[in-house]
């Protein structure tokens, strides 16, 4: 994943002939399995050397959203607090009428933009 | 017309706007697997698990019950040997061995390359073993039919709300080797519980590959 971030980026200054790349803006999906440390940690060694060396990886979490086609509800997920092991379990039931809801949002991974210097 | 190319001057600091979903190559192969299965009126179901939960077994228990009714094929997934390919052979179904090398994960590229080198007019059914990993799977569709994840219950208590992400993604959940259940101390409704509490959808089904025991209500799940 970091790669292909490396690639799509270089190849996009390449095309406006940039001499520096400063940021990259990604956006993450709280309910897609990217790991953030993990994806920060590859992307700085495979950025030595090349055109995005030093520059930052800001990453924004998109949020989970659902949406209920018996009762109308749109918004967040519901997460079941389990006190016994502190853990927040997502759960696929509307939070109004505990019927089953649908993903809406949530499970996206892009590059949204990228801050380069020509 | 030629349009006329605006750049940048020198050392000036630009925003580009890129939009570029990274994971839209992987679905985009998807949905051809997917296209060219369906047109060959063929069902796919890519199962998913973790390591030593029964993916190999169940896939053996289902080819013995359901060969005679469909002409399957079996793709098999994992980092390295044919091991699982040559034991799925033994029970009288085509079976091609997929090795990733060092990904955790198949992906719709690699199940695409084995699709190309199966006789699809000749088919009606195909096992897609995943490689055995309750988290990255998830992310990378393949294009199958249907989404199948396995656990056991010698895996403990807690596989299922350890990884509650990849039940989201399941169409069918099996529970595997419930004759260890005592043994284990492992309460199966327990896990049952937890599976609908995440993902109501998903159908849930606890079998013992060993027993035999509840493969055919795992055929009516999986509508096969």
């Amino acid at each position: 994943m970091a790669s292909q971030i490396v690639e799509i980026v270089s190849n996009e200054a390449k095309k406006r002939n940039a001499k520096k790349i400063l940021e990259v803006h990604l956006v993450i999906g709280k309910l897609n399995f990217i790991g953030k440390e993990q994806l920060k940690f590859s992307y700085k060694i495979l950025t030595e050397k090349t055109l995005l060396e030093s520059s930052k990886l800001l990453i924004r979490e998109e949020e989970a959203n659902v949406k209920c086609d018996s009762c109308g509800y749109e918004g967040s997920l519901n997460f079941e607090d389990d006190q016994t092991f502190h853990l927040m379990i997502p759960t696929l039931v509307c939070p109004k009428c505990r019927k089953i809801v649908e993903i809406i949002k949530g499970k996206e991974f892009s590059i949204k933009s990228v801050k380069m210097v020509s | 017309m030629k349009g006329t190319i605006i750049e940048a001057d020198e050392g000036e600091v630009f925003d580009i706007e890129l939009e570029k979903d990274l994971l839209q190559k992987n679905k985009q192969i998807a949905i051809k697997n997917k296209k060219m299965l369906d047109e060959n009126k063929i069902i796919a179901i890519d199962i998913m698990g973790s390591i030593g939960s029964g993916k190999t077994s169940l896939i053996e228990c289902l080819a013995d019950k359901l060969k005679g009714k469909y002409k399957i094929a079996v793709l098999n997934g994992d980092l390295t040997t044919s091991i699982d390919a040559d034991r799925v052979e033994k029970h009288g179904v085509n079976v091609i061995q997929i090795n990733t090398g060092k990904e955790c994960h198949l992906d719709a590229n690699l199940v695409k390359k084995a699709i190309d080198q199966l006789e699809l007019s000749n088919l009606d059914l195909v096992f897609i073993e995943n490689v055995g990993n309750l988290i990255c799977p998830a992310e990378f569709p393949l294009g199958s039919s249907k989404r199948l994840v396995v656990i056991s219950v010698t895996e403990g208590p807690y596989m299922v709300i350890k990884h509650p992400y990849i039940f989201i993604e399941a169409d069918v959940a099996v529970i595997n080797k419930i004759d260890m259940a005592e043994a284990m101390q492992v309460n199966v409704e327990g896990l049952i519980k937890d599976i609908n509490q995440i993902n109501p959808k998903t159908k849930v089904v606890a079998i013992s590959c060993r027993n035999r025991e509840g493969i055919d209500e795992l055929i009516d799940a999986l509508d096969l």
